[in-house]
């Protein structure tokens, strides 16, 4: 795989290469929100911590219609997926949280909707030099020049981009864009380190999950549950804005004699989550839906998928309306246990 | 709008008054605008602000309530609720920049049938002027 | 305020037999940030604080409470919540008596009379937060604010938060405990935000909306976080039917956003937490504000004043005004 120098000069001639595919990058207005299609004439900045809103919407958009139908009709009409996509900017978090994701959705049952779009997304990551001040990725098996999920990685050596093909992808991106880019040189590479190691050092936060996936069980009663959630809204702002939370609700829209069904993002953190036909709720309350949350994270999916489903991009902990601080909470177990 | 540029009405009206004023028009024959689809309602007071959202949403480009004038209501005060309410409703629909030539609320009563064709007929006239709602409609987005 | 007057009085409080807890303010886990804290002892009580990053209304927590079903044989707990009000907060907590939404025999009212609380998104912008914890105090014309042991002092200007720019009580309205003395109140400055919308025509209006109801992401946080949001079956869970689709579009969260602004109207008492805990930054302040404006100015009403009004959406008057009826 080869590595390659982008002046910054170029950054507009390198995005304008890229055309024929939808290009996404953090949207500029509005506080890098989200990650949304570059508008013609739009040149995405890069200068950013992170969006609010993780890029899982890019395969896992927030309402997807999986399919259309007539009400008295017997046949259905599916979308149409072929538009490659390329993001722009991705954070190594939010990028090792789809290699994460990808295991829930390819387990039992391969869901074609998010493997398709996954197929089509090129992703271009952009290590963080400047971490926010609640990452903790190194935490938990990332850090800010992880690689994994990316096809590609930029590293901003002030000057210039290092741009490192990481798969094919990443490797036919540079191919398409070669007559920009220059030739690496060992300084380059050294200053990469140097920029990495830096970084690194600007980290503050952390947890040791060591022990937490195996003794959450044990703490099922155990009255931090109570405490740390008491003040708990019940919204659904940590699981909407966390990359690796992938629950979803089914429902069928009519309108007239058309029909779509479609699915739309959804969150423990709801009381409707769990609420059954009859009425009965297996997680009447708040203690319960924070305890699965958290058990979620660190227990069921280890348990079924040998990874936490946390990439620590501390998005639940910087928007979190009443400071419920998810590395606060893992102390807590951690002192628990 | 329909194909030919009439604007689609959805009008609640209650079953005591405004129904019956309408009733009244059909039967003494009196012309007034066929683009308003009537749901009974048995009082404007059960108008729920959400029944308005909702008919703009799904194809509506103007809504009108009606119910009985003010005192006669079946219910007795029905209408001074709705009266509240939906002037709520109307103030608030016009801050968010919903057209307020698309929401209107009139008294007609029971042996007002011509009241009911004036109505009606500024109704859709408005309607007209505001033009097609289509930015709101459920299937115009991402459907 | 003085926080040693603050903490005892909160473990008197507490010690008493007929009180649960208390709901107050405690230090966050880092920067600026400050946390809800229910305290059951003297030793929680010495956690508490009143400092102007109090920003939030803790009585949303009156009515969050899950009721469950008990266990056959066990006895309902009917122990008072105690619970720490700003000027702003106590509004909430008078509106909740009027629905009927709590008891005044179930809460205990402490009023903390209010300078003004900061704005954390102005804070945080102009002074980074660190990750040890910070200090801010109220200084007689402004903010002392104290960040990794360095002090800087702030105009009360920049850093007012919006809602107390414009607030008229300051001085909780109803208490049963009153710490301190009332603050003297501000002239409120005009409402640019909502001025700002109301001149626009009604296409710019609609289009100022709909960028920012296209960010909406539904995560319900302003329904969640409001006080007076508390129905046990609100429409937006409602799946028959459907009063709003779960599908996340500009045409939903509209239909949302009215609904919700409009079950608002005549009940917010401008609290402003739904807009300063929404993800996506939507100004929802400047829906309630101009509702709360209508009601004002067409109704005479003002929401959480009088523990004994009649509530706004459930009453009417003979003379109410009607001159959009046809
Ligand atoms: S964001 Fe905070 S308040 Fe909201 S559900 Fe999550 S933990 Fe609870
Ligand atoms: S169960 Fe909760 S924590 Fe787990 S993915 Fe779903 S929303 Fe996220
Ligand atoms: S968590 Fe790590 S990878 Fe994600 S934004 Fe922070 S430093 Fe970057
Ligand atoms: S808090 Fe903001 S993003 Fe969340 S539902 Fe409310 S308006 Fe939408
Ligand atoms: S609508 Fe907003 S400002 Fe009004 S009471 Fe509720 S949370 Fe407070």
């Amino acid at each position: 795989m080869s590595a390659m120098l982008l002046n910054k000069e170029k950054w507009p001639d390198f995005v304008g290469k890229l055309t024929g595919k939808q290009l996404w990058a953090p949207q500029i207005k509005d506080e890098q929100l989200r990650f949304a299609p570059v508008a013609e004439g739009e040149e995405p900045a890069l200068d950013y911590k992170n969006t609010r809103v993780p890029p899982k919407n890019v395969v896992f958009p927030q309402t997807e219609t999986l399919f259309r139908f007539q009400v008295d009709g017997e046949e259905v009409d599916e979308p149409k997926l072929d538009e490659e996509v390329v993001l722009l900017g991705v954070r190594p978090c939010d990028a090792r949280s789809m290699v994460i994701v990808d295991k829930l959705f390819s387990w039992d049952y391969d869901d074609p909707y998010y493997a398709r779009r996954r197929e089509l997304v090129t992703m271009v990551g952009l290590a963080c030099s400047e971490p926010g001040l609640n990452c903790f990725c190194p935490s938990v098996g990332g850090g800010p020049a992880s690689t994994e999920g990316l096809d590609l990685l930029m590293v901003d050596l002030g000057e210039n981009y290092l741009l490192e093909a990481i798969t094919e992808k990443g490797e036919a991106l540079i191919n398409e864009t070669k007559e920009l880019l220059e030739e690496t040189r060992d300084a380059n590479l050294e200053q990469k380190e140097k920029v990495i190691n830096e970084a690194a050092q600007k980290i503050k936060r952390s947890i040791d999950p060591e022990g937490i996936p195996v003794g959450l069980p044990g703490l099922w009663e155990d009255s931090l549950w109570q405490r740390v959630s008491a003040s708990c809204l019940g919204c659904g702002t940590c699981t909407f804005l966390c990359p690796t939370c992938h629950c979803f609700d089914i429902q069928d829209e009519t309108e007239g004699f058309e029909s779509r069904r479609c699915r739309t993002w959804d969150s423990c953190m709801f009381e409707e989550y769990t609420l059954h036909t009859s009425g009965h709720n297996p997680r009447p309350s708040r203690l319960e839906r924070t305890r699965n949350r958290i058990n979620h994270k660190y227990n069921y999916y280890v348990d079924k998928f040998d990874v936490i489903a946390c990439v620590g991009c501390g998005r639940c902990i910087n928007l979190c309306p009443v400071n419920i601080d998810i590395v606060e909470i893992l102390k807590q177990v951690k002192e628990a246990l | 709008m329909s194909a030919n540029n009439e604007p689609n009405i959805v009008a609640f009206l209650c079953n005591w008054c405004s129904y019956a004023g309408a009733d009244l028009a059909g039967t003494s024959r009196v012309h007034y605008p066929s683009n308003v689809q009537v749901i009974r309602v048995m009082c404007t007071g059960r108008v729920n602000p959400l029944y308005v959202m909702n008919a703009l949403q799904q194809g509506a480009d103007g809504v009108l309530v009606s119910g009985c004038h003010p005192g006669d209501c079946h219910y007795m005060e029905g209408n001074y609720y709705a009266r509240r309410r939906l002037g709520m409703l109307k103030d608030l629909m016009e801050f968010v920049g919903v057209d307020p030539r698309r929401f209107h609320m009139s008294w007609v009563s029971a042996s007002e049938g011509h009241k009911w064709k004036e109505v009606v007929e500024k109704t859709v006239e408005d309607a007209r002027e505001a033009g097609s709602f289509e930015g709101f409609r459920r299937r115009q987005i991402d459907w | 305020m003085d926080l040693e007057k603050l903490r005892e009085t909160a473990a008197e409080v507490v010690a008493r037999e007929d009180v649960k807890y208390l709901i107050g303010w405690k230090n966050g886990s880092y920067g600026y940030r400050v946390a809800p804290a229910f305290i059951e002892d003297a030793e929680g009580a010495a956690e508490l604080i009143f400092s102007p990053l109090c920003i939030s209304n803790l009585s949303t927590y009156l009515t969050l409470v899950e009721k469950l079903p008990l266990p056959r044989g066990q006895e309902p707990d009917t122990r008072k919540i105690a619970l720490m009000v700003k000027g702003c907060d106590s509004r909430a907590v008078t509106q909740l008596l009027v629905e009927k939404g709590i008891e005044r025999d179930g809460v205990v009212v402490i009023g903390c009379p209010c300078p003004g609380m900061i704005d954390y998104d102005l804070l945080a912008e102009k002074y980074p937060e660190t990750e040890g914890l910070s200090e801010v105090k109220w200084t007689d014309d402004g903010f002392l604010v104290i960040r990794d042991g360095e002090e800087t002092n702030v105009t009360r200007d920049e850093l007012l938060a919006e809602k107390c720019r414009l607030c008229r009580y300051p001085n909780p309205l109803i208490s049963d405990i009153m710490l301190g003395e009332p603050v003297e109140t501000w002239e409120p400055a005009e409402d640019k935000g909502v001025e700002e919308v109301d001149k626009k025509d009604v296409n710019g209006r609609w289009a100022y909306w709909e960028e920012q109801f296209s960010n909406c992401i539904r995560c319900y946080s302003c329904r969640n976080v409001c006080p007076l949001c508390y129905c046990q079956d609100c429409i937006l869970d409602r799946l028959n039917p459907t009063w709003v689709n779960r599908a996340v579009n500009f045409s939903e969260n509209t239909a949302f956003n009215i609904a919700r602004a409009f079950h608002l109207a005549g009940r917010c008492i401008e609290c402003g937490e739904c807009e300063r805990v929404c993800p996506a930054n939507i100004p929802l302040g400047r829906l309630n504000r101009k509702m709360a404006r209508e009601v004002r100015d067409k109704y005479g009403f003002e929401p959480g004043l009088d523990p004994e009004a009649e509530p706004f959406q459930a009453s009417y008057k003979p003379d109410d005004p009607e001159d959009f009826i046809l």
